[in-house]
């Protein structure tokens, strides 16, 4: 599964910096359309329901996206599925 | 499966501030009843006026947006013609606590099969910040310029006293804790009754010094203190600090329930 941040929802509150286990989102930088500065990822394949959602067949960790008050976080499936090299961090 | 099919999504990005609770609110909440594999045909969300009252025209269910302080009074009704539908009520403190005080404690008194969550931001969101029934001494609002002197409403125990089955407080903060929370609420018969505080910071946040989102979630994570934990420290005589947030289930019973499918 591949992280994404919906950029029409989105309105930057920075509260997924705070939540995310690995830090995968950095504040934003640039402001997009709308003038919200969207976060970045950093190494987005390191997320635990990337790395194992198809596993396990159900979200695992999922703590931004409950988190996420405007529901902009969320995951897509990817075709063809391709493994990355991952570097975990503890 | 996941809460965010239960959304409309046509209807969002939502008319939120950047940062609200609510949002949080919705999904912990949504997540909860995905959790319970119920059927979103029998389920309805009802709920009265304010920001954080919005929340029901998010979600594809049917859902009724009633009149201020009156979505425990429409729930009844709602549950009482049909007892097998499921019934979820969202509430602002204001529009619980404050012109829908009554419909509160008779609800809970006549502990009607309804599950009720409170986004309990502290003030009156939606009309620019006045100050409601739960603003703490010393809170600035619009109408508490000098610091809120009037003692604020404990509304876990005002649901305690008055005979609900199920209540619990948690912060937007704790996400898991509250869903969970919430899922206890839907498999309790009876009233349920889950205080959620909420960061409000466009109308509070901005007057108490707690302006980013950010700084909401730290206090929030910072001030919450388990309710075992405060026990203890009430039974051994050691002080509490007074801005704690006392977080857990504080009640969990089985008394006679109205509205419950025999
Ligand atoms: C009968 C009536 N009185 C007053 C109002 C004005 N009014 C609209 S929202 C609101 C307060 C809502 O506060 P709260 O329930 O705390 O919800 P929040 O907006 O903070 O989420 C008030 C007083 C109204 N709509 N109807
Ligand atoms: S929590 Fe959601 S709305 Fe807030 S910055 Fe992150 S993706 Fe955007
Ligand atoms: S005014 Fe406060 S409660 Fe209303 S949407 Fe904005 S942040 Fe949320």
């Amino acid at each position: 599964m591949k992280l994404v941040i919906d950029e029409n929802r989105c309105k930057g509150c920075n509260l997924c910096t705070l939540v995310c286990p690995y830090r995968i989102f950095r504040p934003g930088t640039r402001a997009n359309r709308k003038g919200v500065l969207v976060p970045e990822l950093d190494r987005p394949e390191r997320c635990t329901n990337c790395r194992l959602q198809g596993l396990y067949g159900r979200t695992l960790c999922g703590v931004c996206q409950l988190t996420c008050p405007d529901q902009a976080i969320g995951w897509v499936r990817e075709r063809p599925y391709e493994p990355a090299k991952i570097e975990v961090e503890y | 499966m996941s809460f965010a099919d239960w959304l409309r999504a046509d209807r969002l990005p939502h008319i939120w501030c950047s940062g609200c609770s609510n949002g949080t609110i919705l999904n912990c909440t949504l997540a909860a009843v995905e959790a319970e594999g119920w059927d979103p045909d029998r389920t309805v969300f009802v709920s009265g006026i304010g920001c954080s009252s919005r929340a029901p025209g998010y979600i594809s269910t049917d859902s009724l947006h009633t009149t201020h302080g009156r979505a425990l009074a429409f729930a009844t009704g709602v549950k009482l013609a049909d007892p097998s539908l499921n019934v979820v009520v969202f509430t602002g403190d204001g529009d619980l606590a404050a012109i829908g005080g009554n419909h509160f404690i008779h609800a809970c008194r006549r502990n009607i099969d309804l599950t009720v969550v409170c986004m309990n931001n502290l003030i009156y969101g939606m009309t620019g910040g006045q100050g409601s029934p739960t603003t703490p001494i010393g809170a600035l609002s619009t109408t508490t310029p000098y610091g809120a002197s009037e003692p604020a409403f404990d509304l876990v125990a005002l649901a305690v006293a008055a005979g609900a089955n199920h209540v619990a407080r948690w912060t937007a903060y704790h996400v898991r804790e509250l869903e969970r929370a919430v899922q206890t609420g839907l498999e309790t018969p009876g009233l349920s009754f889950i205080e959620v505080r909420a960061g409000c910071p466009t109308n509070y946040g901005r007057k108490n010094r707690l302006r980013e989102v950010t700084d909401l979630a730290e206090y929030f994570r910072t001030k919450s203190m388990l309710k075992a934990k405060f026990d203890r420290l009430v039974a051994e005589g050691r002080p509490v600090p007074s801005d704690a947030i006392v977080v857990g289930e504080f009640v969990r019973r089985s008394n006679p329930a109205m509205g419950v499918v025999p």
